[in-house]
């Protein structure tokens, strides 16, 4: 099963990247406009650190650290769950899903790789050379571990990720519309460009446990640059690495049980 | 004239029709506006001090908590993905065969999301918040006054740049990019996050003649006393100067774009 499913995966894949590269302009054109909207984001942040310094004790490559391992855990995670997810509910609504049931295929790997979005190309443009630039920027001493502690981040950062979205769309499966979960979703996505310590402690506990969200940010990244993390502490950088294969078997879990709950809403 | 209220009315009702997604926007909302206050707690904290360029931490809540509800009711990207999905499906071109104008429904539509966002998200959502975080109230009465002026104006620009923005669709036969592109503009030079009184010269100078501007700085700017009479008539008549502008634009591009309709949907 698992071979056969390691056989079709880059064929779905191939034709997805094919229908979605065939207005190659508009395609080029599209990353462009995400470049400049995160860029847009990115400066404004840069224009309140020319005028007060710091935000929370962060400087400016400091936060240019945090903005770009968000902006990439983000991508990489979303490409492999955001769209495809997000337009179960139609699946579910318009009653599509049960052809899914019927392949001999799993249904979610289905759906994840025959859309894998490469339009988040746009996001790690803009990511990757502004991790670098901080990387290089920040006021910190680099050793192997710490390195290897912020690739091991990304991964875990990008499994968290994709495992939330996988949560939030397959609660379609119960309740027939969920992206409306998305609005809280990006809500509280928003707030992860900025470090933890500057929210209320509401909100700090919301982005550590229900919607863990600051686990794919600024707790890596306080972690891995010795900033005081609030409620975890010491404890930021372990909980940081094992956040990301944690939710991907709440993940797991919740889609088997949401499958099982699956009563179909298509006529 | 009936035909344009109808439309108003069926947008506000249409999305009373889901309560779940009525409370994820009241709080993911909720949670937009106090992460912009918490910026500006955290931000003067820093700094050490109460009063920063001659603007107190307090203004700077309020220009805060006013921003939400100035840019927070308008969503651009909706109004943008209305006119790329018409043109996607080819809807647009029953449009043509209506006795009705295609943007001035796009105006009616709007009218009745923005009163739904404004009731159900917005307002209750600026209250909650300023009963915690104290909110000032406007610098005199005729700021008050010129402040809703303003609004409205702002709402009025958003919509023309959002259909000048969805219209060049068109042309590009896609609306993805325009959306972020003005999304873009928006979140830059509207002030939405930093007033431009924190800007670095000259980039204030320039950000305070764009037409972006008038979407959340003058209005918040206004609110607060920040404008002297003659100045606040005198922006008040540059900002009508760019609706003006961007109106023309958008019947000018509707009357191009209705000539070269492609219909693939449908």
């Amino acid at each position: 099963m698992l071979l056969h499913h390691l056989r079709v995966i880059p064929h779905l894949v191939r034709m997805h990247v094919r229908s979605q590269m065939e207005y190659r302009g508009a395609f080029w054109l599209d990353r462009l406009a995400q470049v400049l909207s995160y860029g847009s984001v990115f400066a404004t942040i840069g224009i309140l650190l020319a005028r007060f310094q710091t935000l929370g004790g962060w400087t400016w490559p400091e936060l240019a650290l945090l903005f770009s391992f968000q902006l990439l855990a983000y991508s990489l995670g979303a490409a492999m769950s955001f769209v495809q997810l997000r337009d179960l509910e139609e699946l579910v609504r318009l009653g599509t899903y049960d052809t899914l049931l019927v392949k001999p295929f799993s249904p979610w790997a289905y759906l994840v790789f025959s859309g894998l979005n490469i339009g988040y190309a746009g996001h790690i443009i803009l990511a990757v050379p502004l991790l670098g630039w901080a990387v290089l920027s920040v006021d910190f001493a680099w050793s192997a571990s710490s390195v290897a502690f912020l690739l091991a981040a990304i991964v875990s950062a990008t499994l968290l990720t994709g495992a939330m979205i996988t949560m939030i769309g397959a609660t379609a499966l119960m309740w027939v519309r969920s992206n409306h979960l998305f609005s809280i979703f990006f809500g509280f996505w928003e707030l992860t460009r900025y470090p933890l310590n500057i929210f209320p402690g509401s909100i700090q506990i919301t982005l550590i446990t229900a919607v863990p969200l600051a686990l794919t940010s600024s707790v890596p990244v306080g972690a891995l640059l010795g900033k005081p993390i609030p409620i975890l502490g010491d404890w930021a950088g372990p909980v940081a690495l094992v956040a990301g294969p944690v939710w991907v078997l709440l993940a797991m879990a919740h889609w088997r049980y949401a499958t099982r709950k699956y009563q179909g809403a298509g006529g | 004239m009936n035909a344009y209220l109808a439309f108003t009315r069926s947008a506000f009702h249409a999305q009373l029709a889901y309560r779940n997604e009525v409370w994820a926007n009241i709080f993911g909302k909720l949670v937009q506006v106090v992460a912009r206050v918490a910026i500006w707690l955290a931000v003067y904290a820093g700094a050490g001090a109460t009063v920063v360029d001659g603007v107190s931490l307090q203004q700077m809540v309020t220009y805060a908590l006013l921003g939400g509800a100035v840019m927070g009711a308008t969503r651009p990207e909706r109004i943008i993905g209305e006119i790329g999905r018409s043109l996607k499906t080819g809807d647009i071109a029953v449009w043509l065969l209506k006795p009705l104008s295609y943007p001035l429904y796009l105006f009616a539509n709007e009218c009745g999301s923005f009163s739904y966002r404004l009731t159900t998200q917005v307002i209750p959502t600026v209250a909650f918040t300023a009963l915690f975080y104290g909110m000032l109230a406007p610098a005199s009465l005729f700021h008050g006054l010129m402040f809703v002026a303003f609004w409205a104006l702002s709402f009025v620009l958003i919509f023309l740049m959002s259909a000048l923005f969805g219209l060049i669709a068109f042309w590009l036969m896609t609306s993805f990019s325009l959306d972020w592109i003005l999304g873009a503009l928006l979140h830059l030079f509207s002030g939405v996050l930093v007033p431009f009184w924190f800007f670095p010269e000259p980039l204030a100078t320039i950000a305070r003649h764009l037409p972006f501007a008038w979407v959340v700085y003058y209005p918040n700017a206004v609110y607060l006393g920040r404008l002297s009479v003659a100045d606040t008539w005198l922006h008040l008549g540059l900002g009508l100067g760019w609706a003006g502008l961007f109106l023309s634009g958008v019947l000018w591009l509707w009357r191009m774009a209705s000539r070269r309709i492609t219909v693939q949907g449908g």
